[in-house]
């Protein structure tokens, strides 16, 4: 077995070890599973003497060992928690994240000694407060509800929420500055949106742009989430992976290979910076930049060991991203998806490989391939959503990098003169109009309306993926054997 | 054959645009009727007037950055400037939506009753007033804006009552003339203030539109003071609420002296569209 596969191997079994843990499914079925797993690449081994299964059977091990380091780090993480529940408390905390502002504010933040853990607190919308206020607080601490908003929280080390609590400022600048000035230049930006589009559309471009969800109405959050274009505005790296692709595309058009790659890179950079590189932005920008290489490479193997290699790094450095994370998985099997399947399909229907005009085919099967390729996890994440989340997908999706690209020329003209801004964003405007029509277009169709799905049918659902790949693989070798 | 592509989607650019200037040249002329709208912005207070020729008013915003949605639906997506702020009184439920409105929107000048609040969002809204740089006036009882032939006067706060305890006592309460159309804003004054402007103004309170007062509370819009009023049309700003607003004495009150009743929590934006002739009404739900 050569050492790159042992590593692919090693990676893989851990990260099976640990969702297996994160999915409670107890130690004794996991050493079962592992055993039976080992027994069978023994004996698969035996029989066909290759060395190969008899290394697959060692490194079984694992899975126990990834299990066993999902739970240590949970059990570290509760350790160093200190909150008191259910009591009307004082105590002090220092806000660690760009306020969500909206018709309320949500502030993250981290409590200070006697107390420690980080803790939700919903206020008023005024006065507003900044990343680094340090705010002392008089309420109430309550655990989140249910159990799946409560992991969601956890994964980012949130273990309480207070509503309403009496609050009153301490200090300012008490985080880094760097990030202080990062939120200010985003927020700086989303206000420029705002003032020159309509309230709906600047959301939905700052929601494109710069993952900002806060100022959705209800009405058009239903939308997208009936539309299945929720994860659009989530800044999951799903979305940077298929825009980074598109874009990618795109100005390949316009530009040489190299001065696309930078350009390309630099947005990615710009994504990161201007969100004020929080963890989930990180991730994804990790799997927008590892699905470019893919296609820079063009190596199988080194894309294949990169994918895997990033999401044990994730794994090792925060592992409930695993499950816990839609963002994170979303871009992990988007990427799976374009660098697999959308081969796969392209062949299946013999697209030619010429380019064609903005390059709209490539676009395409990029786009379609990602969208299957997620297709029941964006179901089971988003809340309910039809199959034409399909079709609303694809739609838009193959405009999105350009209003993106034009979104950021918005927010320079911002910086400039208002009026240049409101002339240039009623440019801007059209795009959004159409994206934001497809989405309530779409989130008003209730057919076929698909609210959970059956874990057998996920499975299979995958499966008859990776047959549809292999048999597509097949093809080729047999075409070329005949050659 | 790439610098083309550039060219021809600016050319493309450019003739859309055209197309959108001169449409906007065109169809939309200043209005000739007068505008009001209740909006829709929960729990709290606002309300848009637009006078003929597009001067726009707009009284009190709401406890948060909802009254953006509905500015937005009735003004057009260019039109970025409010010529007259008016605030009530200092009370979160009416002035929170301000703030947001006051960073998207350039408003001309900005009117309330002097009395400061003390809820720290108060310190917000002064501080982005400065920063716009926009003019603040101090208006109470006796005063009058007139623009064209719509005006304005001011019945309520009498000098006594500015610093009141209660800040509900201390609310502007305009009343609008425009096109032979009586319209009461009362903000949140209660009953003890109502029997000042019954005493004061007697049959001249006599209107056709009514803001109900404080969404319909019951300590509001006594019996005597509704039957002076008299309006044609009630409308009650009101949204989710543990208070128990609006009230069902308020409502039988308001049903007693004839008046149709709108709510924007059930019938959401009540827009109101008055000419010399009628008054034309219309709700969003």
């Amino acid at each position: 077995m050569k050492i790159y596969d042992a590593a692919f191997c090693i990676a893989v079994f851990f990260i099976l070890g640990a969702l297996a843990a994160s999915l409670k499914l107890g130690f004794f079925v996991v050493i079962a599973a592992v055993a039976l797993a080992a027994a069978l690449f023994l004996f698969t081994g035996y029989f066909k003497k290759s060395p190969t299964f008899f290394w697959l059977a060692g490194l079984c091990f694992f899975i126990i060992i990834g299990a066993f380091y999902y739970l240590i780090w949970g059990n570290r993480q509760i350790k160093n928690i200190n909150i008191v529940f259910d009591k009307k408390i004082n105590f002090t905390g220092i806000v660690v994240k760009n306020p969500e502002r909206g018709s309320q504010q949500k502030l993250v933040v981290e409590s200070q000694p006697p107390y420690s853990g980080k803790i939700l607190a919903k206020i008023q919308p005024y006065p507003a407060f900044d990343y680094g206020d340090m705010i002392s607080f008089e309420g109430t601490i309550k655990r989140a509800e249910p159990e799946s908003y409560a992991n969601y929280l956890a994964k980012d080390g949130i273990f309480g929420i207070t509503s309403y609590p009496k609050i009153e400022l301490v200090a300012k600048n008490r985080g880094s500055n760097f990030r202080a000035a990062l939120f200010k230049f985003k927020e700086k930006i989303i206000l420029g949106f705002q003032k020159t589009l309509a309230p709906e559309k600047a959301a939905f471009l700052s929601g494109i742009t710069m993952g900002e969800r806060a100022e959705f109405s209800k009405e058009f959050k239903e939308a997208m989430a009936r539309s299945g274009t929720t994860h659009l505005v989530a800044l999951s790296g799903y979305n940077i992976s298929v825009i980074v692709m598109a874009m990618f595309v795109f100005l390949g058009y316009f530009l040489g290979r190299r001065y696309t790659f930078i350009l390309t890179i630099a947005v990615i950079l710009g994504f990161v910076l201007m969100t004020g590189a929080e963890a989930s932005v990180v991730r994804a920008a990790i799997m927008g930049f590892i699905a470019l290489l893919a296609t820079q490479v063009g190596r199988l193997y080194s894309v294949r060991n990169a994918i895997i290699l990033a999401a044990f790094f994730m794994a090792l450095i925060n592992p409930m991203v695993l499950r816990f994370d839609a963002g994170f998985q979303l871009s992990f099997v988007a990427l799976i998806g374009i660098v697999y399947l959308s081969p796969a399909i392209k062949k299946f229907f013999r697209v030619p490989e010429e380019r064609d005009i903005l390059s709209f085919k490539e676009n395409f099967f990029t786009t379609l391939s990602a969208q299957l390729a997620v297709l029941p996890i964006l179901i089971s994440n988003f809340g309910a959503a039809s199959p034409v989340s399909l079709l609303t997908n694809i739609l838009i999706l193959s405009v999105i990098p350009l209003t993106m690209s034009l979104g950021f020329i918005l927010a320079g003209l911002g910086f400039i003169s208002d009026y240049l801004a409101l002339i240039f964003g009623w440019f801007v405007g059209l795009f959004l109009s159409y994206e934001t029509f497809i989405i309530k277009f779409f989130g008003k169709l209730s057919v076929f309306q698909i609210d959970s799905l059956n874990v057998v049918f996920i499975v299979l659902y995958y499966f008859v993926l990776i047959v549809f790949i292999w048999a597509s693989k097949r093809g080729t070798t047999i075409i070329k054997q005949r050659q | 054959m790439k610098n083309r592509n550039w060219v021809i989607l600016l050319v493309l650019f450019l003739i859309i645009f055209d197309g959108f200037v001169w449409s906007e040249i065109l169809f939309r002329g200043p209005n000739k009727n007068t505008e009001i709208y209740f909006l829709d912005v929960g729990q709290g207070d606002s309300a848009l007037i637009i006078l003929p020729g597009n001067t726009k008013i707009l009284i009190d915003g709401g406890p948060n950055n909802k009254i953006i949605n509905e500015l937005t639906a009735i003004l057009r997506p260019t039109d970025r400037y409010i010529d007259l702020m008016i605030l009530s009184h200092s009370q979160t439920d009416h002035f929170s939506g301000l703030i947001d409105v006051l960073k998207r929107y350039r408003v001309g000048g900005f009117i309330f009753n002097g009395r400061r609040g003390n809820a720290g969002s108060w310190l917000e809204l002064t501080k982005i007033l400065r920063e716009k740089g926009v003019p603040i006036l101090i208006l109470a009882s006796k005063d009058k804006i007139r623009h064209l032939d719509n005006q304005f006067n001011f019945l309520w706060p009498e000098k006594d009552f500015i610093q009141s305890r209660e800040l509900n006592e201390t609310a502007l309460v305009p009343l609008l003339q425009s096109q032979g159309v009586k319209v009461l804003f009362t903000g949140d004054i209660d009953t003890k203030i109502e029997k000042y402007l019954l005493k004061k103004h007697g049959l001249g309170l006599d209107v056709d539109i009514l803001k109900v007062a404080h969404h319909g509370s019951k300590y509001s819009s006594g019996e005597n003071f509704l039957q002076a009023v008299s309006p044609k049309v009630a409308v009650i700003p009101v949204g989710k609420n543990s208070y128990g607003h609006p009230t069902k004495e308020v409502l039988s009150r308001l049903a007693l002296v004839g008046a149709q009743i709108f709510r924007t929590d059930k019938d959401g934006t009540v827009k109101l569209i008055i000419n010399s002739q009628e008054i034309n009404i219309f709700k969003k739900k």
